[in-house]
């Protein structure tokens, strides 16, 4: 009898909790505010914690990471020393190719960030979980990020800032998967919407009118279309695969992004706000 | 001091500050180990389903509060994961260390795949992948070691005294 009253009341907690965490999920869902307002409270207060004790781990760290990366380590050396070959003999064509890329992104107005402010930022941890998407930066809304702002390298748009504290900024990775980009083909009038598939800098593009002619090797850039939370012409990358489904008028591509996700060390968050 | 949760609130505190601090920066193919859910499996070995659920909805809601996956989620898979252990524990006719590195491994992978499975359900269908199998392997192993330590902490939290009387209750 009491064991029965007991199981009784274990699955009556259960259910509750399982309904608190759906009701919790439903409220992040719909963007709630609090929920936000704690993160960063958290971000916050452990982030000094995090760098102290980041620094104090450090040898550890490396030492744990030449003893598991070890394999990787020799391959990438090996891999460098071609690429570095290859990249001598490269140098020359390369600076002719650089001077006609400046030429080609004037000509079709593709200024980058152009005037736009950016902040300079440290990229100062990875990912927390186990299924990672997010960078954390060493700047925060004391030098005017704020959430939803795009986050670019040199090379190109990497992610966009999903939570801001003072000092820190928690960067969400385009790659990831967790929000899409409109963009448009450069030199052409096709427009997309791109996400990520969760995989290293590869993103797939989508809703692409198949009557636009979209090629192997055209560059995509945030389309900056009313409403978009990105500003226009921030390069994403470069299109390594078409597919036509006629049927449907539709085009899908797959896109390989510019910016080198691996070991990010520095990144520039545009000071950058959709109109109205 | 002596109640029980207010033990429980302390150790899942430090879990969550040892994680973000500490046991994020040491990785195996990219994956880490994950303490707070190795506080709810010990929770639900140690005291049972109930707590175990409790115990892990807690420690999940302080992982939500360091990702950036949907809030929540984290809640999910360390109710699955305590829930799972405390199961698992009572079904269990004699205790061996081997037998409790299992159910560690276990709930601790029925964890992970619950957080993958739901995310993929809300539409983060990147969650599921080869990659969800590399995290259930690489968190399920370091449960099974981190497990033994964390009954230890969570027989402090849980003095079999108080379990007797909440069991008879």
């Amino acid at each position: 009898m009491a064991s029965s009253r007991r199981s009784g009341r274990v699955r009556i907690t259960i259910s509750l909790l399982l309904l608190s965490a759906v009701l919790l999920l439903t409220l992040d869902g719909r963007g709630s505010g609090p929920i936000q307002s704690v993160r960063s409270a958290v971000l916050t207060v452990l982030s000094p914690l995090g760098d102290a004790a980041s620094s104090v781990a450090s040898p550890f760290r490396n030492a744990w990471n030449s003893a598991f990366d070890q394999g990787d380590l020799k391959k990438e050396n090996e891999a460098l020393r071609e690429e570095n070959d290859r990249l001598k003999g490269d140098i020359t064509a390369n600076s002719i190719a650089k001077e006609q890329l400046q030429q080609l992104l004037q000509l079709v107005g593709i200024p980058f960030v152009g005037d736009t402010p950016v902040v300079h930022t440290r990229v100062v941890s990875g990912a927390v979980g186990n299924f990672g998407d997010r960078l954390e930066l060493d700047k925060g809304s004391s030098s005017g990020i704020e959430r939803n702002m795009p986050v670019v390298t040199g090379e190109g748009l990497i992610g966009k800032v999903v939570e801001v504290s003072e000092n820190r900024s928690v960067v969400s990775l385009l790659s990831s998967g967790t929000f899409k980009v409109g963009f448009s083909v450069v030199g052409t009038a096709a427009i997309g919407i791109a996400q990520g598939t969760g995989g290293d800098a590869s993103l797939r593009g989508s809703n692409i009118d198949s009557r636009q002619a979209v090629s192997v090797g055209s560059i995509a850039a945030t389309s900056g279309l009313a409403g978009s939370p990105f500003p226009p012409n921030l390069p994403i990358g470069t299109i390594t695969a078409v597919r036509t489904n006629d049927a449907a008028l539709e085009s899908t591509v797959d896109i390989k992004m510019f910016a080198n996700l691996n070991d990010l060390v520095y990144a520039d968050v545009v000071l950058w706000k959709p109109a109205g | 001091m002596d109640h029980p949760a207010i033990r429980y609130v302390l150790i899942i505190g430090t879990a969550a500050f040892l994680q973000f601090a500490l046991v994020t920066q040491f990785r195996i193919a990219g994956v880490s180990a994950d303490l707070l859910l190795v506080v709810a499996v010990a929770a639900g070995i140690v005291a049972g389903t109930e707590r175990g659920a409790v115990v892990g909805f807690v420690c999940g809601l302080c992982l939500d509060l360091l990702v950036v996956t949907p809030f929540g989620l984290g809640a999910i898979s360390g109710l699955v994961a305590g829930v799972v252990a405390g199961a698992l524990e009572g079904a269990t006719v004699h205790s061996a260390r081997w037998l409790t590195a299992t159910i560690a491994f276990i709930s601790s992978g029925a964890g992970v795949l619950s957080f993958a499975v739901c995310g993929a359900l809300l539409g983060r269908s990147d969650m599921l992948s080869f990659h969800t199998l590399t995290v259930m392997a690489v968190v399920g192993i370091s449960s099974a070691l981190f497990v033994f330590p964390a009954i230890r902490v969570a027989r402090w939290a849980d003095p079999e005294d108080a379990l007797l009387r909440a069991a008879v209750r």
